[in-house]
């Protein structure tokens, strides 16, 4: 039997944790719960993560680098800002349907239960990589002159409370059609919104 | 055995397209007389010279220092003869030429005068293409609006006592560019927290966001060595206007150009990511004792 | 025949145009050669910007210039309908730093200009000390510096008042910066206290001193300068601060002023362009500086001077002296009225919602300094700089000369030299 790293090892608990978390709740999951679910003891579990609140913790962080470097390569291409947004639009979208359960948690836990998250992850300590590629992305449009100035937060919030709304919409089974319909038309009036008037 | 009685270096100072800012400067350094002993000084705007104008005009003398302040313009005379002349014949014949303050480096506020032909002595703003390109390893630039005195006595020091000034790619003196004018200020704290001063005025926050400072992104040694002994810009809550660079003067100087709230000139070397992940972090921070006021008086009224 | 002298250490440089009839001048005619066009480069460019481009006016008044542009954009704003409170201590602080300005022009004239001319005229072997004046003006610069950061080129002065919000410990240390200055000035120029030197009512009172102001002053009489140099006796007075009186003096005799009625001319100067115009006041010349102010001000010691000797060349350099001496005790009664606890700038609108005119005057070192501005939107359309040697110094025809002409007529080309000196020559601010 090959011998699992215990990077691997690390990365089972937290795709263990993270449909856990999504499927039955945050205070309701319990460290057995994600223990047995990956298949080693409890005790062995403290090892990787002593406490729930850390685990949450490093949670966020984790989701926050993936996100932040699947912006990255799209900030890195040699494209069209309008291209770029919708390059980010289509990656979060198909996050949200190939592994939902990594944007149910920033929504539903993350965002949700800031009592958990209090001490350690004030501010945007956390999602830091996820915020400084989206600051990237905005810099760079702004630079070239493709997108209008203004806040960063009015732009941030544009966008990424667009986004994060469809993704709820899509998670409570509301929306008539699957995600990737709506890559086209969200994207267009995010980039028209923001773009150069 | 009898040593030799050396004789003092001579110096020459010549002005270009100037506001005389320099030399009011440099008549502020402490210690003036000490320093002026160990040269002669063959002619000087307004101290006592021991050559007349017009033998240097005429490019009759000799010198060992050839200092030139001002923006360089081929068609400027002085006492009737073209500067050019000047400039051309004293680069040539003297050991070391000092192109004193931001206009004579780079061109400086006095380039806008004729920018088709002003420009520095051997830079024009970024590009090395000025008049003296074929004299640069004798030239040293004392680049800034104006210079600090200590900047040239350190430089005439050097020379005195026949040590090398090593020189940035820019020729300025390393030992005075290498640091940043943001290095020493009283407001550093403000910056590594990200605590931006809301107005002028205030003895609290940081300038580098929204007034425009440019003190981590210039070379000078403003904040170590400090004005007139005493102090700064950025120490009376001045925005640093970024003087020694070769684009002084740069436009809208009291504020700062942001892209998104983005600041589109982060600190010199720093990479934009990396300067947004600290900045971007900081900024969420709400720490109280930065935020309130240092001193809060009672007020009188 | 026309001859011509080549004049520099004046700021820059000048040439005087001769022309000599039985070894005296009959009239000499003014070039300033260099231009800058500082007015132009000022276009175009956000209004705040002006607060560093001005001060590069000059390398000695440019503080001036700086206070100047901020009453400009002040005005403007008051125009535009946001008009700007200073605090008290704004007010007072501003006025601080360019009396210290005035106080430093005025030690380097003394020492590194007048003295060693006047000196030239007496063959005198009396030891020069040039850099005293340096030395004076260096601790005046420490105290501008602790206001303003830097001294020369700062940038402190902005609309709605100061950047600089001082403690005590600022003040304590202007305060010892001013006892040295005075100090010294009194040990090493005048050769009596401050206060005593003040208390001159007479000319005579020279006569108890053996210094080096004491010295200048019995030469000048030796050399009849209390005879030559003399004018249109007629003054000038616009900047309004505490230390000055806004007025129009003909003789003494003061009468109200409007700087509407500033206008300027091309300077008339056939044998080489000039790049400086000439400053009138209702077409007419005046003189301009600290004669002007002090007979503006009705100080005793120069109203005597002036009642024996008018405004001869003595009367010139030795207002001159007074006024550093005056204006070094207004200096330290103005730190003394300094409340730290008043707010060092008020919040106005952003500069961009300006659309506007704005009018700033000063007193700089030489005289009246007026900037005008014409804001559209934050951004400077136009911008009028008029300077104290435009009104001194123009060059106009034989006719109607200017103040300087008129001194220069009659004397020996030497003395004439010395007299155009004696008006305090700014040749960087005249040709901006």
């Amino acid at each position: 039997m090959a011998r699992i790293s215990k990077e691997e090892r690390k990365t089972n608990i937290i795709s263990a944790a993270l449909k856990l978390f999504s499927e039955k709740g945050f205070y309701i999951t319990t460290i057995p719960d994600i223990a047995e679910k990956v298949g080693m003891s409890v005790g062995n579990f403290y090892n990787y993560f002593t406490s729930k609140d850390i685990l949450a913790k490093e949670l966020v962080m984790y989701i926050s680098e993936y996100l932040g470097e699947s912006i990255r390569k799209i900030n890195d291409q040699e494209i069209t800002t309008e291209k770029k947004t919708y390059e980010i639009v289509s990656m979060y979208f198909n996050m949200a349907d190939e592994r939902p359960e990594m944007i149910e948690y920033f929504l539903r836990v993350y965002l949700s239960n800031r009592e958990v998250f209090g001490d350690g992850c004030e501010g945007m300590i956390c999602v830091s990589p996820f915020v400084t590629e989206m600051m990237m992305f905005f810099n760079d449009g702004v630079e070239c002159g493709d997108l209008h100035d203004q806040d960063f937060f009015s732009a941030f919030g544009l966008f990424m409370g667009y986004l994060g709304g469809m993704v709820f919409l899509f998670g409570e089974k509301i929306l008539p059609e699957p995600l990737e319909w709506y890559k086209e038309s969200i994207s267009q009036n995010i980039y028209n919104a923001l773009k150069t008037r | 055995m009898p040593s030799k009685q050396d004789k003092k270096p001579s110096i020459i100072w010549f002005q270009g397209v100037t506001c005389n800012g320099n030399t009011h400067s440099f008549l502020n350094l402490e210690n003036l007389d000490k320093l002026l002993n160990k040269f002669e000084i063959f002619s000087h705007p307004s101290l006592p010279s021991t050559k007349d104008f017009d033998s240097v005009t005429r490019c009759s003398l000799e010198c060992d220092i050839f200092i030139f302040e001002g923006t360089y313009d081929p068609l400027m005379k002085r006492n009737d003869v073209l500067i050019s002349k000047v400039v051309e014949y004293y680069a040539k014949n003297a050991k070391y030429v000092i192109a004193l303050g931001s206009c004579a480096s780079f061109g400086g506020m006095f380039k806008a005068s004729a920018p088709h032909r002003n420009s520095g002595l051997l830079f024009n703003e970024q590009e090395k293409s000025g008049p003296l390109l074929n004299q640069q390893t004798k030239i040293i630039n004392i680049s800034g609006c104006p210079i600090h005195p200590e900047w040239l006595a350190y430089t005439l020091s050097m020379i005195e006592k026949g040590r090398e000034v090593e020189i940035d790619d820019l020729h300025r003196p390393i030992e005075l560019y290498s640091t940043l004018a943001h290095h020493g200020c009283t407001r550093n704290e403000y910056f590594e927290w990200k605590v931006d001063a809301d107005n002028f005025g205030e003895k609290e926050g940081c300038l580098y966001y929204k007034q425009g400072c440019r003190a981590p992104m210039t070379h000078a040694s403003c904040n170590k060595i400090l004005w007139n002994e005493v102090s700064s810009k950025t120490r009376v809550g001045t925005p640093c206007f970024g003087c020694t660079e070769p684009d002084f003067p740069r436009q809208n100087l009291f504020s700062t150009k942001t892209n998104m709230s983005i600041p589109e000139d982060v600190p010199l070397g720093v990479p934009k990511r990396s300067y947004l992940t600290m900045a971007g972090i900081a900024k969420t921070f709400h720490i109280n004792r930065l935020e309130g006021k240092l001193i809060d008086y009672k007020t009188t009224d | 025949m026309i001859t011509k002298q080549l004049i520099d250490q004046i700021e820059g440089e000048a040439s005087i145009f001769f022309d000599m009839k039985d070894d005296v001048v009959d009239f000499a005619t003014i070039a300033f050669p260099h231009f800058r066009g500082i007015e132009s480069i000022l276009k175009g460019k956000s209004a705040l910007d002006a607060l560093v481009i001005t001060p590069r006016v000059c390398g000695i008044c440019g503080h001036a210039h700086l206070m100047a542009t901020v009453r400009a954009l002040e005005d403007a704003y008051k125009n535009a309908g946001y008009p700007i409170e200073l605090s008290e201590k704004v007010e007072i602080i501003r006025e601080f730093t360019l009396v210290m300005e005035i106080i430093q022009n005025h030690f380097k004239w003394i020492y590194l200009t007048i003295i060693p001319e006047v000196a030239k005229l007496t063959n005198s072997t009396r030891e020069q000390t040039p850099l005293k004046g340096a030395y004076g003006a260096s601790i005046a610069s420490k105290a501008i510096a602790i206001f303003a950061g830097q001294w020369p080129h700062s940038s402190y002065m902005i609309p709605g008042g100061i950047t600089t919000d001082p403690t005590n410990i600022d003040l304590l240390k202007v305060e010892s910066y001013m006892d040295e200055l005075i100090g010294f000035f009194e040990k090493e120029s005048l050769g009596i206290s401050l206060e005593k030197f003040l208390a001159f009512e007479s000319c005579k009172d020279f006569n108890t001193l053996n210094s080096d102001i004491s010295h200048l002053e019995a030469s000048l009489v030796d050399i009849k300068m209390n005879d030559k140099g003399l004018s249109y006796d007629r003054f000038l007075v616009i900047g309004e601060h505490i230390f000055t009186k806004p007025s129009k003096l003909k003789q003494t005799r003061p009468f109200a002023i409007d700087a509407k009625y500033v206008n300027t001319v091309d300077a008339y100067s056939p044998d080489q362009t000039s790049y400086a115009k000439n400053a009138q006041y209702k077409n007419d010349f005046y003189e301009t500086g600290p004669l002007a102010r002090a007979i503006a001000t009705n100080l005793p010691i120069v109203k005597n001077m002036h009642r024996r000797f008018k405004d001869s060349a003595y009367s010139r350099v030795m207002a001159r002296v007074f006024e550093l001496a005056t204006l070094l005790e207004h200096a330290k009664e103005l730190l003394s009225k300094i409340d730290i606890s008043q707010k060092s700038c008020l919040k106005s609108v952003d500069i961009p919602k300006i659309t506007a005119k704005g009018i700033g005057i000063v007193e700089a070192p030489r005289g009246p300094l007026l900037h005008s501005v014409n804001i559209k939107d934050g951004l400077i359309q136009d911008y009028k700089i008029v300077t104290p040697t435009q009104f001194n110094i123009g060059s106009s025809s034989k006719s109607n000369p200017t103040p300087a002409q008129k001194a220069m007529k009659g004397m020996t080309q030497a003395e004439a030299l010395f007299i155009f000196r004696t008006f305090d020559v700014c040749s960087v601010c005249t040709t901006h």
